[in-house]
């Protein structure tokens, strides 16, 4: 994936995020959130203070986009700041070598299993940023594993549509 | 000195994290405490404006729905209006109606931009400080009241709704006028509790909860909410659930209430209070 291809990704996944994904309700237990999938698709060789920027100031973008001012902005520098060392924690050596995306997102199993653990750390300091308080534990947790499960659906979805079908 | 730079040169990528963290959360207690003054001015501008057109397509779909209602609120305005003429005529002129300001007006605004999966929900109207909204009006709309404003652009208003726990409101039981506190316990949009009222009060299901009136902001009586269920089980005051009468999932068009009296009031209040 080249540097063009990824912008657009980006683009459409914000606008998607906020005009569309944003305005579907589905209670208080469903967080929705789809535009850290713009962190997951980022190439390998961006790292270190860039990346962390990045996962900052996409998320404060959300915050102002969703009227929250923080959480967003909280959870997904998490999300950038874990990433490094969750690739290499999902994969072996010789694919992070070949630093450009593409390979390490065509393999499904691979993407699910980092995106999957990423969602869950991303709902996981979200959730608690919001709800800011460990009252209520049990309904958090619930909310935790809700959202990440609904935001990975839709995520999944666009992987699909958008990337696999696009490399074809 | 060569030792400090060089564990910062190490770990520059975890303090710069720890760093953007510590704005984030300084950023979300400020948020909690200064209600987001500094933020909403300029990002509302922005984002008000693009969930404005976003609405303004939704709005077309449900336009019937929307006639519908307002015609029926126009016919029970009318029915009102009629029978005010009555009373005036009726009436003789001068000897009760010498102030002729209302005491509560209400200013017509459109939801633009609306959370119902929060813990703290906020909605923004499209009206602002330019027609006359001010901070803590009420906002209802035409089944029961919404909230309160809290923050404002000049064509913006984000209202602070029933369904964020931060919100409390005044709120009695019709029959018999016992009043308690409005508090939303952050899980379902659709039920809310009535706080504080003494456990000896009888209370049935399908009872009407209204407003109190108490808080200058609402006028007495507007529906707040019907009863779903009564627990005694706590030890001196009952925990009322209320099914809201208001669909926040279905809001597009809503009143804010303007009263007229309000300052006269808090200053006569502020006065005695001190004495």
């Amino acid at each position: 994936m080249n540097n063009i291809n990824y912008l657009i990704h980006l683009l459409i996944l914000s606008l998607l995020q906020i005009v569309i994904v944003d305005n579907i309700h589905l209670g208080s237990y469903f967080y929705l959130n789809i535009y850290i999938l713009a962190i997951f698709l980022l190439p390998y060789k961006l790292k270190g203070v860039p990346l962390l920027l990045f996962g900052f100031l996409l998320g404060l973008l959300m915050d102002f986009a969703d009227n929250t001012v923080g959480i967003h902005a909280a959870a997904s520098t998490f999300v950038a700041y874990i990433r490094p060392r969750l690739l290499q924690l999902t994969s072996t050596r010789e694919e992070l070598e070949d630093a450009h995306g593409v390979q390490g997102l065509t393999d499904f199993r691979w993407f699910l299993k980092y995106s999957f653990m990423s969602t869950l750390l991303f709902n996981v300091v979200l959730i608690f940023a919001e709800a800011f308080t460990f009252r209520d534990i049990l309904i958090t947790m619930i909310r935790i594993i809700l959202s990440t499960f609904i935001s990975m659906l839709f995520m999944l979805l666009y992987y699909f549509i958008g990337i696999k079908r696009a490399q074809k | 000195m060569k030792e400090i730079i060089k564990l910062i040169l190490k770990y520059h990528f975890t303090i710069i994290f720890i760093l953007l963290e510590i704005v984030s959360f300084s950023l979300i207690i400020r948020h909690n405490e200064y209600q987001r003054a500094i933020f909403s001015e300029s990002a509302s501008i922005l984002f008000g404006n693009i969930s404005a057109i976003a609405t303004d397509v939704k709005n077309y779909f449900r336009l019937k729905e929307t006639n519908e209602s307002l015609a029926n609120e126009n016919i029970l305005l009318k029915n009102r209006l009629e029978q005010y003429e009555l009373s005036r005529d009726t009436i003789v002129q001068g000897t009760f109606m010498q102030d002729s300001i209302p005491v509560y007006e209400y200013i017509g605004a459109k939801l633009v931009n609306a959370t119902f999966n929060r813990t703290k929900n906020y909605l923004t109207l499209d009206r602002g400080l330019k027609n006359g909204i001010w901070k803590e009006m009420g906002v209802c709309s035409p089944d029961g009241i919404v909230g309160l404003v809290q923050d404002l652009s000049g064509q913006f208003a984000i209202v602070i709704p029933l369904i964020n726990v931060d919100s409390r409101i005044s709120a009695k039981i019709k029959k018999n006028s016992y009043y308690g506190s409005l508090q939303w316990d952050g899980v379902d949009y659709r039920y809310s509790y009535l706080n504080d009222i003494p456990y000896h009060v009888e209370v049935n299901e399908g009872d009407t909860i209204v407003t109190s009136g108490l808080s200058k902001i609402f006028p007495e009586g507007i529906t707040v909410g019907y009863v779903e269920s009564v627990d005694k089980e706590t030890a001196n005051f009952l925990k009322i659930k209320v099914r809201l009468a208001v669909d926040f999932k279905r809001l597009d068009y809503v009143y804010v209430i303007l009263n007229n009296k309000k300052n006269e009031q808090t200053g006569l209040e502020a006065i005695n209070y001190h004495e």
